[in-house]
């Protein structure tokens, strides 16, 4: 670990710290709304069609999957949407090519300590759920899974952010990539499992997504966490994580290599 | 020491026909046009050396500065910077170099700047001894020490620019690229950054390049200038000889019981026409000088290479 490591982390940290109103009105409005959301939606789903459960998962298995994969696509997202394209948009993207540090390195560091701190938002809630539903006959996660999920989630947000890299350094040729990030951001939630459980979709469709990044991004972190996996699924899911990491990284390096001699450092 | 070769820069960008019909036509078809922001710029500057670049708006004095930062690729040409290559970046020369732009920020927005400057201490990892005594000095010579703890974003735009310089020299850089270091300060706050510079120049001795277009940092700070005018340069050389080239002029500003008004005449005519002066005008007051260094170098960038 080198030694700006530590102070890039305790400096973003100070960032979000500086306005903690929003952290706790985005997570707290977030996690209730989805609730009141996911639960009102199902139970209609579920009284239409006149069942207990679907796909083998219950009204209440079904909330804690939303509220589980709402709260981790947090830790998946990272930063904000355009933390490069904004700064290259801007001219601040200036500063990471006169530091004598590796651009990559400082950006995925900085990345990284807000899916640590939005980690901490999963254990808040694994702590709110334990103590008004505890004692009930859900059946939430042992700590062994939850700590083993938001692993996989920090995983896979290395993985969400070489394809965030790839899409943001577009902007070195387009001023403007917010909505290509509004797109993978889409893709990403409802093929990895953000907008319904994956395993509601079709066989074939996903054998196919099987093969793809999107599922290790979010289902199987939340079902990791919800215990739903064995560790065979896991092993194999976190060899896929890196091995697309790999493969997309290769990527970045071309588009970063042709880009950076487009950059111009103006901006507002 | 920077030596610069046959140095030229294009850059590319799209027309649009101003108004809805233009937006939509550039929704399906954008005319490129290319701008040639440097034309075979030759420039070389020794250790120790501070130079002014001026010129007019769009002359190229930033772009060439950019790229001596490493920050903007040239189209052609070479450059080195105490021996590197500076588009190559590497962390060598990243970390004898500094680029402060007054308009642009480098430090973070949204913390003091002393949490900036122990980031910046961990990134060109500089002693704590050392961090220590450049915090003091430099806070000090800028009379900023009181506003190192309040969020940056909160100062004002003169003590942004203290701080901004604080953390660009906080690692004893080697060669200082300054881009208009006093844009939009008030006089009192340019006056302080230019002592400051002079000191700092004083003290550590880098290579500096300053563009500005006030010309009262020119004349305070850089002993030599370069002269750009649409991307060339077209007089380097020392401060004393532009004001020489144009030598032979006076410029004599004469109150009259009406009037005021100022006029250049040659040299040799000065004894005759100040003696019509007399005899045409009720003359109050007369004042004779050398041109002012502001219109000699109008007129350079205006009608191109002396």
């Amino acid at each position: 670990m080198k030694s700006w490591w530590k102070d890039v982390m305790a400096m973003e940290f100070r960032k979000i710290l500086a306005y903690r109103s929003d952290f706790w009105i985005t997570f707290l409005g977030q996690m209730f709304i989805q609730l009141l959301v996911t639960i009102s939606l199902w139970h209609s789903v579920f009284k239409e069609n006149n069942v207990t459960s679907m796909q083998g998962l219950n009204l209440e298995m079904l909330a804690l999957y939303y509220l589980v994969a709402n709260v981790g696509m947090r830790i998946l997202w990272g930063e904000n949407i355009g933390f490069i394209s904004r700064e290259i948009y801007e001219g601040t993207f200036t500063r990471y090519l006169l530091y004598p540090i590796s651009f990559f390195q400082y950006k995925t560091v900085s990345y990284l300590s807000y899916s640590l701190f939005y980690s901490l938002q999963l254990f808040i809630f694994y702590w709110l759920y334990q103590l008004f539903f505890g004692t009930s006959d859900l059946s939430f996660t042992h700590l062994y899974y939850l700590i083993l999920g938001i692993g996989i989630f920090l995983t896979s947000s290395l993985l969400f952010l070489t394809l965030a890299f790839m899409v943001e350094l577009i902007s070195l040729w387009a001023d403007n990539v917010w909505t290509l990030m509004i797109m993978l951001r889409f893709f990403v939630t409802f093929f990895g499992g953000g907008f319904i459980p994956l395993n509601f979709l079709p066989h074939w469709a996903q054998e196919i997504l099987a093969w793809t990044p999107f599922p290790y991004l979010i289902n199987l972190p939340v079902r990791t966490i919800l215990g739903l996996s064995h560790h065979t699924e896991i092993i194999k899911g976190i060899f896929f994580i890196l091995a697309w990491t790999l493969i997309l990284a290769t990527f970045v390096k071309v588009i970063w290599s042709r880009g950076q001699k487009r950059y111009t450092g103006v901006g507002i | 020491m920077i030596e610069i070769k046959n140095l030229s820069k294009s850059f590319k960008s799209h027309k649009k026909e101003p108004g809805l019909k233009g937006s939509l036509k550039a929704v399906f078809h954008r005319e490129e046009i290319t701008k040639l922001a440097l034309k075979s710029i030759d420039l070389s500057i020794n250790k120790g050396e501070m130079i002014g670049l001026i010129g007019a708006n769009g002359a190229g004095k930033t772009t060439l500065v950019k790229i001596l930062a490493g920050i903007v690729h040239p189209t052609s040409g070479s450059a080195t910077v105490l021996g590197h290559i500076p588009w190559e970046r590497p962390n060598e020369y990243r970390r004898q170099m500094s680029l402060i732009m007054g308009q642009k920020n480098q430090v973070w927005w949204d913390l003091p700047a002393l949490d900036s400057f122990l980031l910046l201490k961990e990134i060109y990892q500089i002693p704590k001894n050392q961090y220590q005594k450049n915090i003091d000095f430099l806070a000090d010579t800028l009379m900023i020490k009181d506003q190192l703890k309040t969020q940056v974003r909160k100062l004002s735009l003169g003590e942004r620019m203290k701080i901004e310089l604080m953390a660009a020299l906080l690692h004893n850089p080697q060669v200082i690229f300054l881009d208009e270091p006093t844009i939009g300060l008030d006089l009192s706050a340019q006056k302080a950054v230019r002592h400051f510079l002079l000191e700092y120049q004083k003290e550590f001795s880098p290579i500096t390049i300053l563009t500005s277009h006030y010309m009262e940092d020119i004349k305070e700070l850089c002993p030599r200038v370069a002269i750009m005018k649409e991307g060339e340069i077209v007089f380097d050389g020392p401060l004393a000889e532009v004001q020489r080239m144009l030598g032979d002029e006076k410029v004599i500003s004469v109150t009259t019981d009406v009037t005021t008004f100022k006029i250049h005449i040659p040299r040799e005519n000065l004894a005759s026409e100040t003696q019509h002066l007399f005899q045409k005008h009720n003359v109050v007051d007369l004042n004779i000088q050398d041109p002012p260094i502001e219109e000699i170098i109008e007129s350079l960038m205006k009608g191109g290479a002396p």
